[in-house]
């Protein structure tokens, strides 16, 4: 899929650098964007189902579980955002 | 109250006051999105509903303390609600002192807690004898509510033709769901279908992404650039009427009172109109633009507290933006909560008094201090180390798991239908708020066409 999206660009400069697409006012990369939605779906819906069957077990384990999506999610994933200092104007 | 009730209400106000500190800081987080499914899992889990009344407290004053810190820091929003400060933020920026934007906001935050806790207490009892009157008539109340909201929208005739077809999906879906036997007939799903509209942006672009054309066509970025403006680190603990002078302080309240009297308004709208209005005659820029920004974060805490408070207190239906949005869960969710049954029913005064004080000042204490001392590092943190991807991952992983709680596999599809539609809508400029009513007044709207 990477592939696909960096023929789009017409500048053979910053093919590699602009894949990112905006999702709610901020950038993120589509590749990235589904492996995200797959794992926390996985940990979430997945923590929900093994739990025992007595409320309020599914909710309370199922939460854990998309608490260690979003964790794993931020280890593996690198955000797109760069950022550097500008001095103070006094 | 018990002494282990009012160490759970500690614990779950510290808890709410740290994530969202966090997560107020991420930008593009829209306050319902990010407040509600998390709410929403707590009450379903059975917690007690003062401990619930206390993290949700805690949770808005630590959103909206630190919403506008990537503003100052960074010059982009945090939230919706801290748009309206961009511009002063910058003009502060532009003058060498973007620390002092994030004092002068945090404390005028400070100030609109303080203001709005008492007034909604007392202008809740003001309201106690109409709610009778107000819960007999619910959904004709709603449903105006919808044909009210949809008229201020600014494509207003688009907006008022789709209220009865929204009516008619959810309603429609329920009906599948009793007619297939996936749930049984007379119970509601409500819940997942609350949380597909609130994400149903988010459905909507993902779904863009599976068509090709769109994919190819949508604009291509490379990698966020975000400049940070260093900020010197206070010495001692701050004051947040050392830090605004008495002026500001005046108009900090005076913003935060009219927030909390017009809570059933539209915060955004209120905060532009009055901010603008209260530091138009200030001619130099850099008192003109503390007191623009104090004033608004005055405002906008005051109505996020009186707009959950005074509905719970005094109606127990959600009748304000806020109460309908991120609040919604402390009004409905079925099976704990309904709107014969939830918090307005269960919680005596002193126990609203009492929770409300507990998450707010534990809010205010820890992120008041933090947000003061290590904006910029705790921007650098979450610039750095918390993907977007995460965020939206997290949020989409609560939502399937809600949906199939609430009717099992097929209604995955089905909130992602309503997902769908909910997000076109909101493209078209149609907001959440009429879509929230319709979801309210569906049934009563269907059973109008039927009857009628």
């Amino acid at each position: 899929m990477m592939a696909e999206l960096g023929t789009n660009t017409n500048q053979p400069k910053i093919e590699t650098k602009e894949q990112n697409v905006e999702v709610w006012e901020d950038l993120v990369s589509i590749r990235d964007l589904v492996l995200s939605l797959i794992i926390c779906s996985v940990t979430t819906l997945g923590g929900y189902l093994v739990a025992p069957a007595e409320p309020p077990k599914p909710l309370i384990f199922g939460l854990l579980g998309a608490l260690l999506g979003f964790i794993v999610c931020s280890f593996i994933i690198k955000p797109k955002r760069a950022f550097n200092y500008e001095d103070r104007e006094e | 109250m018990d002494v282990t009730l009012i160490l759970q209400m500690i614990v779950a106000a510290a808890l709410g006051a740290t994530i969202y500190t966090i997560i107020g800081i991420a930008p593009g987080t829209d306050e319902t999105a990010v407040l509600a499914p998390v709410t929403l899992v707590l009450v379903l889990t059975g917690f007690h509903p003062v401990v619930i009344l206390s993290f949700f407290i805690a949770s808005i004053v630590a959103k909206k303390l630190t919403d506008s810190i990537p503003v100052a820091v960074a010059g982009i929003p945090g939230g919706v609600m801290a748009a309206p400060m961009v511009e002063h933020a910058m003009i502060l920026k532009r003058h060498g002192v973007p620390d002092l934007s994030i004092r002068k906001m945090a404390s005028g935050s400070v100030i609109g807690t303080l203001v709005a806790v008492p007034v909604s207490l007392i202008l809740a009892k003001a309201l106690v004898p109409l709610a009778d009157v107000i819960t007999q008539y619910a959904s004709p109340i709603f449903f105006a509510g919808a044909v009210f909201l949809a008229l201020m929208c600014k494509n207003r005739w688009l907006a008022l033709a789709t209220i009865v077809p929204f009516a008619l999906l959810i309603q429609g879906l329920r009906h599948l769901y009793w007619g297939v036997g996936s749930i049984p007939e007379g119970t509601t799903v409500f819940i997942s279908f609350f949380l597909g509209i609130t994400i149903g942006p988010v459905i909507l672009t993902l779904f863009e992404l599976l068509n090709k054309e769109k994919r190819e066509k949508l604009n291509r970025f490379g990698i966020k650039e975000i400049k940070l403006y260093k900020t010197k680190i206070e010495k001692g603990m701050p004051n947040p009427f050392k830090i605004l002078d008495k002026k500001e302080i005046g108009t900090s309240s005076f913003a935060a009172l009219l927030g909390s009297m017009t809570f059933f308004m539209s915060p955004v709208g209120m905060t532009i109109f009055l901010g603008e209005t209260l530091s138009s005659r200030i001619k130099d820029p850099i008192k003109k633009a503390s007191r623009a920004i104090s004033s608004m974060d005055g405002l906008t805490n005051a109505a996020y507290i009186s707009g959950t408070l005074i509905p719970l207190i005094a109606l127990g239906v959600p009748l304000s933006p806020m109460a309908i949005g991120p609040a919604n869960a402390l009004f409905n969710a079925p099976p704990v909560l309904t709107l014969e049954n939830n918090l307005h029913h269960l919680l005596s005064t002193s126990d609203f008094v009492w929770a409300t004080l507990i998450g707010s000042i534990i809010a205010l204490l820890l992120t008041f201090y933090v947000t003061i001392k290590y904006s910029q590092q705790i921007c650098e943190f979450v610039f750095k180390r918390v993907p977007h991807e995460a965020m939206l991952g997290l949020f989409f992983g609560l939502v399937l798991m809600l949906a199939f709680m609430d009717a099992g596999w097929i209604n995955i599809a089905g909130v992602l239908l309503v997902g769908l539609v909910a997000g076109v809508l909101h493209r078209w400029g149609i907001n959440y708020g009429v879509q929230f009513m319709v979801l309210y007044s569906a049934p009563w709207i269907v059973s109008q066409i039927v009857g009628g």
